[in-house]
């Protein structure tokens, strides 16, 4: 896999992130800029177009599904939604992300005492 | 990694991606426009919020891209375009690569109908062996029905094991009886193969099955069910006629299935219990040590080696050597994979077909060495090209890999073609056989397995035509090849000297090629120019089977003493005799245990003399003379003394300096009277020396299994006399089937046939061969006369003569030559001693051969090299230097 260009926080956090407001509800791509911006307070100033490599991404490897639909404003929108190997994916990526979070926190409190 | 059908799916994959994005700009222009942004702004501010657009999509559609898939659709796809712009070189290239594996996958496909894969519709054919006696003298003989039996019951080696022997039958009755091929087999002889069948059953394998005379039962193959039958299922419980006995039909057996003879397909199967209702009196041969008549196919048991069970085998006919003194003393048996059995059409095509094979696996070699050159030629003249890519930075891994493209490319298709030439040469197989030998003759098929072959031979092709050039070709001095202008010399000196090793090569094969097929065209004509001993023109012949009409002896013989009196009455008609083998004809005939008064032999001496049991005037209807005593005539009957006509070359061997005449051999059990000595002549093949043979009359020996040949000789025309015997057969007996009406010496050259047609196709590949060869060198010549025009053109322009600019053109075509040739006798002469048993009167390293051939291949390289020698003669120095 190609080096996505740097975008955000780490490597992941964008499909991770994804994947997260997925799991609430199917979304198309306008929307889930919408909805991380919303998400992050605007501190993650993410390249609109970036999200479609990363969908592209999920697509392939099965966490998410996109159908063509028409949208509550009745524009034909492509909406993911959540797979279960998604689901269970992001559960693991979740799980891994907060064990490190704690390793991480662990470091910078021993360094304080 | 992503699925081949998402690959091949992915134009939709992109398209979503487009529309998606596409929707996503629409949106927020949309919203933005909303809030009174006028559109232009709206758009602006759209793209700007997204990025770059194009990189995105570019990106997104990465995900799914299989890297190699997709760079070796693009090489296939460049290298398609490249050859489209060369189409001569491509036609070329294609054209005699196609050739070349044309031959290879035609033989290819021969062979494995007959050698390699003689066992169609049989499960796991290869697990199946043929198991012969061997006599104490070494030669190999069939197997006796008890030998077999007790072979079976001792060996713990097999699954199981069978008996077949092949024979005409005659289905039907009188006007609608036909002569089909059928074996004689054993009950578990299905069983062995491992097939089943297509309708009803097969015979029921176990001691009672093969119970003599119990199971009138047959087994039709599907090809005889579908034609005679017209594939009608009540023909299940029917029943035929088989040699005038009824039988009932049990089964069909698989399409597909053609029983266990190579290369024939077997149409129905009988039981050998059933022998003595087949053959009159035959049913004794099942109870005798001494007739040898079957093959034996035995399946071997799981986890058990050939050599085991060859060893296990041997063990037991020891045993039964022991323990049957009288019949078995000195015989020996052993195991063999079908393809190296001694009976039947594999056994005279093997030489013949490892020879072809050769033969094309030669040429293939000079075909791709030709490509190799085109390709090197090419690849000098694409330099800037290449230069050009190795500048811009292409890693030589991937230039290889283009170039080896390009070659395979070219390779595969012309193995498509090959296929397609295969296909259309299989049914040519038939050309080998003489029609007569072989009425039932399998068609090899092209196959998956023949195509999977021809694939294997363009990978070959591949890697022996395109490794060198593209790794020529890939190595570049960037700098000179863009500097000089891709002009220079003649694309480097490697690959102008591997060019010229290619040409030596191609001219070494070729020698070799046409130096083999010289010394087996030689032994061709050697051997049709020894005397067979008898005078074969004007003789006319025709076949009965008196076995297959049901005859005893004594309906038998005043069958063919009427048509004997029937034929002499005929115009022309001089002599008119009857024997039950015919010299040089298909088959072995038959021998005789001999013991021979005052002559004793040596401890393990062959005993066993072919012969030949005839009527009255053979000799002189054949022309053989007598050296002393007399013919036999019609009183050599029943009721009088059993006499015996020997050859020379049998007083040479059992009576030297003895009076022949009166001496007393006995043989069938009872003992037999020389009265006269024949001339030598010769029995089974042209090129076999004179061996001990011996006659004896017909109404004193009668075995109705025989199979008779009626021989007239004529003063007059010999299709007449034919046409006169067929009718003095159907005014004999109308039932009685007659066939292989021809000449006599149509018939025995019927050996010579497979030789004869072999020697042509190998004269074809090696005609092909130096073809090849010719066209390689007058590429090389030509290229070379083109890259030094230029300094032709000086040479002239400083006063060299047109004899200068042929030396310099020339020269490098003599040097080329004479390390080919050199090369190429050398090599032959080591070829031709690996194939001199199949020769005769040939020595291997017959000179003549060789000059003819040296000399051969000198003038058609002259010929390649005259035309573009001529070309450098007419360069004009003006023209040339003007150019600069």
């Amino acid at each position: 896999m190609k080096d996505a260009p740097a975008r955000d926080l780490f490597p992941g956090a964008l499909e991770l992130m994804v994947l997260r407001l997925l799991k609430r509800e199917p979304l198309h791509g306008y929307a889930l800029v919408q909805r991380i911006r919303q998400a992050s307070n605007d501190l993650l100033q993410v390249e609109e177009g970036s999200l479609y490599p990363a969908l592209q991404r999920l697509l392939k490897a099965g966490f998410v599904e996109a159908e063509w639909r028409t949208s509550s404003t009745n524009r034909r929108v492509r909406t993911y939604r959540l797979t279960n190997e998604g689901a269970r994916h992001l559960t693991r990526e979740v799980s891994s992300f907060e064990r490190m979070l704690e390793g991480i926190t662990r470091v910078l409190s021993l360094e304080g005492a | 990694m992503i699925s081949l059908r998402q690959f091949f799916s992915r134009r939709r994959l992109y398209d979503d991606l487009h529309d998606e994005i596409q929707a996503h700009l629409d949106e927020r222009v949309a919203e933005l426009m909303a809030r009174g942004i006028p559109r232009a702004s709206a758009v602006a501010e759209a793209r700007r919020a997204f990025g770059n657009v194009t990189r995105l999509e570019e990106d997104g559609r990465d995900t799914w891209a299989l890297p190699a898939l997709d760079s070796i659709v693009g090489d296939l796809r460049f290298a398609a375009r490249q050859l489209r712009r060369a189409p001569t070189f491509a036609l070329t290239a294609v054209l005699t690569i196609g050739i070349g594996i044309a031959a290879s996958t035609t033989v290819f496909s021969w062979s494995r109908a007959v050698l390699l894969n003689p066992l169609s519709a049989v499960e796991d054919p290869l697990r199946v062996l043929a198991l012969e006696s061997r006599t104490a003298s070494n030669e190999w003989t069939p197997v006796s029905w008890l030998d077999a039996r007790d072979i079976r019951d001792h060996s713990t080696s097999f699954d199981a094991m069978a008996v077949a022997y092949p024979t005409a039958l005659a289905i039907g009755r009188d006007a609608g009886s036909e002569r089909r091929f059928g074996e004689l087999v054993s009950s578990s002889f299905f069983d062995v193969l491992r097939v089943r069948p297509a309708l009803g059953l097969f015979f029921t394998s176990n001691a009672a099955g093969d119970a003599p005379g119990a199971h009138p039962e047959v087994v039709i193959s599907w090809d005889l069910w579908r034609g005679r039958f017209h594939a009608d299922t009540t023909v299940l419980g029917a029943t035929v006629p088989i040699n005038g006995y009824p039988f009932t039909i049990i089964g069909v057996a698989p399409r597909g299935f053609r029983g266990s003879m190579p290369g024939i397909a077997v149409e129905l199967w009988v039981p050998a219990s059933m022998l003595g209702q087949i053959v009159p009196t035959g049913g004794w041969m099942l109870n005798d040590r001494k007739t040898r008549m079957f093959r034996v196919l035995a399946r071997l048991a799981p986890g058990v080696s050939r050599e085991a069970a060859d060893a296990d085998v041997r063990g037991i006919a020891a045993a039964i050597a022991k323990a049957n003194p009288n019949t078995n003393q000195g015989m020996s048996a052993t195991v063999m994979p079908l393809w190296e059995s001694h009976y039947g059409l594999h056994d005279q095509l093997r030489a013949p077909l490892a020879v072809l094979g050769g033969a094309s696996a030669l040429v293939l070699l000079i075909v791709s060495a030709n490509m190799a050159n085109l390709l090197l030629a090419r690849a000098t003249g694409r330099r800037r090209e290449l230069g050009l890519r190795i500048a811009l930075g292409a890693p030589r891994r991937r230039l290889v890999r283009q170039l080896l493209t390009e070659a395979s490319l070219l390779a595969f298709a012309g193995s498509a073609l090959g296929v397609l030439g295969a296909g259309a040469l299989a049914g040519s197989f038939r050309r080998l056989i003489p029609a007569f030998a072989v009425p039932t003759l399998i068609s090899p098929r092209v196959d998956a397995v023949v195509i999977a072959f021809a694939a294997l031979l363009a990978c070959a092709v591949t890697l022996l035509a395109g490794i060198a050039p593209a790794l020529l070709g890939s190595r570049q001095r960037i700098t000179s090849t863009l500097v000089d202008g891709g002009r220079g010399a003649s694309g480097g000196p490697q690959a102008s000297r591997l060019r010229g090793l290619l040409v030596s090569v191609e001219m070494a094969l070729a020698v070799i090629a046409v130096v083999g097929a010289g010394l087996f065209i030689e032994s061709l004509e050697k051997t049709r120019a020894v005397s067979p001993g008898f005078a074969a023109d004007h003789v006319a012949m025709g076949q009965v089977s008196l076995m297959l009409a049901g005859y005893d002896a004594a309906r038998a013989r005043s069958f063919l003493e009427r048509v004997t009196d029937q034929l002499e009455r005929e115009p022309g008609i001089r002599n008119v005799s009857v024997a039950d083998y015919v010299p040089l004809s298909v088959g072995e005939g038959s021998w005789e245990d001999l013991e021979i008064e005052g002559y004793a032999p040596a401890t393990s001496e062959n005993m066993k003399l072919y012969r030949a049991v005839v009527t009255s005037d053979y000799f002189a209807t054949l022309g053989i003379p007598m050296r002393e005593g007399r013919d036999f005539t019609q009183q050599d009957d029943a009721t009088r003394a059993p006499v015996m006509i020997v050859n020379d070359a049998f007083v040479r061997r059992f009576l030297p300096g003895r009076a022949a005449i009166g001496t007393r051999v006995r043989g069938w059990g009872r003992w037999f009277t020389i009265v006269g000595v024949a001339h030598d002549t010769k029995v089974h093949r042209l090129s076999e020396p004179a061996r001990p043979y011996f006659y004896v009359p017909q109404a004193q020996v009668y075995r109705p299994e025989y199979g008779y040949t009626v021989l007239a000789r004529t003063a007059g025309d010999v299709e007449q006399a034919a046409a006169s015997l067929q009718r003095a057969v159907a005014s004999a007996d109308p039932s009685v089937p007659v066939y292989n009406v021809m000449p006599l010496a149509e018939y025995i050259g019927g050996p010579l046939v497979v030789q004869r047609a072999a020697v042509r196709l190998l004269g074809i590949l090696a005609a092909i061969a130096v073809l090849l060869a010719a066209i390689g060198l007058y590429g090389v010549v030509s290229y070379s006369v083109t890259q030094r025009t230029r300094e032709i053109g000086i040479r002239l322009a400083m006063g060299a003569q047109p004899p200068d600019v042929l030396r310099i053109i020339a020269g490098q075509a003599v040097r080329l030559m004479v390390l080919g040739l050199s090369v190429g006798v050398a090599s032959a002469a080591v070829f031709a001693r690996i194939v001199s048993s199949m020769l005769f009167g040939v020595s291997p390293a017959d000179a003549p051969v060789y000059a003819a051939a040296t000399a051969g291949m000198v003038v058609i390289a002259a010929a390649a090299v005259a035309v573009p020698a001529l070309r450098a003669l007419r360069v004009d120095p003006a023209i040339t230097l003007r150019e600069e």
